[in-house]
């Protein structure tokens, strides 16, 4: 056995291409004819990427996800592991053959489902949580890097059918993270088309919205003390002071003190260190995480969408099927450090002579 | 060791007691803490004792329990409750009384007229008044704010290069801690 065709067998069974399902093994580009004077350009690992997964795999991930109803058939599924990158490589080496369906337009719908279920939940549990936070929040909880992971834990990765494409002047690189997230989406869409709303929220809740994500790491100030102290006035509320609580070993090399920070005679936060100025941080950011992650408890979670018919009609009729109250809003969050604007730059308006000199300028 | 004589000068008239070390009395460690809550079932004759965590409250705030005082009340003030002491000795004088507008205004005049001779420090002790409400009250333009900010920067780097390698590292270390608080 040659060498190319030891890489085609060992390629073949790393990149699970199921020979029983191809008319010939090994394939015709594959074989050497020692007799015409061509030179033969076969790359066994580009040869198995452009075969399909087999379907027992497909049926396997369809049932293994417990969406057997809703990825009927191995074409579906197949459909929604192939990205579009993939349309590229296929048209350039089998030419002849009809392109195969992507799954372009079902993970562009299912992003956007995605991010509705996502940010509506986390609002509804975080109703104190600041804007910039609840987006960071929503990307970990949806973002291309979780919806990656969550397709590797479903199985996903052997069945997705893509191209890797460089940076060009257009576009930035593909990554395999950015193809892989492509599929949850796409089913994510699916369920949505293929049932209700409903059923894709539920999808999308005990896929993604049940993972433990740790907020209190993510958040982080520039300076929380101020933050603080603007938070406290918006409130109403006495102005913040710090109160030394506890302290161990001052004059040591390993001092300990504990601060506690206080609005009148309530501890809004405390928060430990080994120089007073740490502890006086950190008791601020415990102040503010305090505020900000006070979650709705799961009884009494209600969400927009749940007011959608549950059944397969248009999500425009009214009626909805369970009674719906609007959780509390929060106290609106303090903007500081940015001259009473946000970090948002408006695009400059061109005035009417830029606009003249232009239409000049073409006409020219 | 001088043998224990009974005469009369050298003996006590009244009773004596030898001294005993009492017994020692441990009290239940599970009825030590006084945040213990017992209930007792005198059918099942079981006794059920709650002894909750000494220090650090949930770290879990819900909307029915919020962890934050900003969500519930505030709590009546109460002059006798003792507090714990103030971080700072600053913190123990009073605030400055609120500056009238007409010094407001000569501030800001005399701040943005000449920033070299009237500095932050200057001004707050002329007016009585800290550094930074100076910069807040009488913020000087952007580009003027820059301009002090680079002139700064280079006398800070000009004083930073002859610093040696010891004291280089160690205020990197500091630095580093600090990205870590």
């Amino acid at each position: 056995m040659g060498h190319v065709s030891k890489r085609l067998y060992s390629s073949a069974s790393k990149l699970a291409v199921s020979t029983s399902q191809l008319k010939q093994f090994p394939p015709k580009e594959a074989i050497l004819t020692p007799d015409s004077g061509k030179p033969n350009f076969f790359d066994p690992e580009l040869w198995a990427t452009l075969q399909p997964p087999p379907t027992s795999a497909l049926t396997a991930f369809a049932h293994r996800i417990g969406l057997a109803n809703v990825l009927s058939s191995a074409d579906v599924v197949r459909r929604a592991c192939t990205h579009k990158s993939f349309l590229n490589l296929h048209a350039k080496y089998y030419p002849a053959s009809p392109t195969p369906p992507t799954n372009a337009n079902l993970a562009t719908l299912g992003n956007s489902l995605m991010g509705l279920f996502a940010s509506e939940h986390l609002h509804a549990a975080y109703p104190h949580l600041p804007t910039r936070v609840l987006k960071a929040a929503v990307s970990a909880h949806v973002g291309p890097l979780t919806c990656a992971s969550v397709a590797q834990e479903m199985g996903a990765a052997p069945l997705l059918r893509w191209h890797r494409q460089p940076t060009t002047p257009m576009s930035p690189a593909l990554l395999h993270s950015d193809a892989l997230a492509s599929i949850p989406r796409a089913i994510t869409a699916l369920v949505y088309q293929e049932i209700s709303i409903q059923s894709a929220r539920k999808f999308v809740q005990s896929f993604f919205l049940s993972r433990q994500v740790d907020l209190r790491s993510m958040i982080r100030f520039r300076d929380p003390k101020r933050a603080l102290i603007e938070t406290v006035e918006k409130f109403g509320r006495e102005r913040p002071k710090s109160r030394l609580l506890k302290e161990t070993g001052r004059y040591s090399n390993s001092p300990v003190f504990v601060v506690g920070i206080f609005s009148g005679q309530d501890k809004l936060g405390e928060g430990f260190g080994s120089s007073l100025k740490m502890a006086e941080y950190r008791a601020a950011e415990d102040s503010l995480h305090r505020l900000y992650l006070t979650r709705t408890p799961n009884h009494l979670l209600q969400v927009p969408s749940s007011t959608f018919p549950s059944k397969q009609c248009s999500i425009y009729k009214t009626g909805s099927e369970a009674p719906y109250t609007p959780g509390a809003l929060g106290e609106a969050e303090i903007l500081y450090a940015s001259s009473g604007r946000s970090n948002i730059v408006a695009p400059k308006r061109p005035t009417l002579e830029e606009i003249e000199a232009k239409r000049e300028s073409l006409d020219v | 060791m001088l043998k224990p004589r009974l005469s009369p000068w050298f003996t006590r008239g009244y009773a004596t007691r030898i001294a005993e070390k009492p017994p020692a009395r441990f009290s239940d460690p599970l009825l030590n803490d006084p945040n213990v809550v017992v209930k007792t079932l005198k059918d099942e004759n079981l006794t059920f004792i709650h002894r909750p965590p000494p220090t650090a409250p949930s770290p879990y705030s819900t909307t029915l329990a919020p962890a934050s005082p900003l969500l519930k009340s505030p709590t009546t003030p109460n002059k006798h409750a003792p507090m714990p002491p103030l971080l700072r000795p600053s913190a123990y004088n009073a605030a400055p009384s609120r500056m009238s507008d007409k010094d407001i205004e000569q501030l800001r005049k005399l701040r943005l007229s000449n920033p070299e001779k009237y500095s932050r420090a200057k001004l707050a002790r002329l007016f009585k008044c800290t550094p930074n409400f100076v910069s807040k009250v009488a913020a000087l333009p952007r580009p003027q704010r820059k301009e002090f900010g680079r002139k700064m920067e280079a006398e800070h780097e000009t004083v930073r290069e002859q610093w040696g390698e010891k004291k280089a590292t160690f205020v990197a270390i500091k630095q580093k801690r600090r990205e870590f608080w």
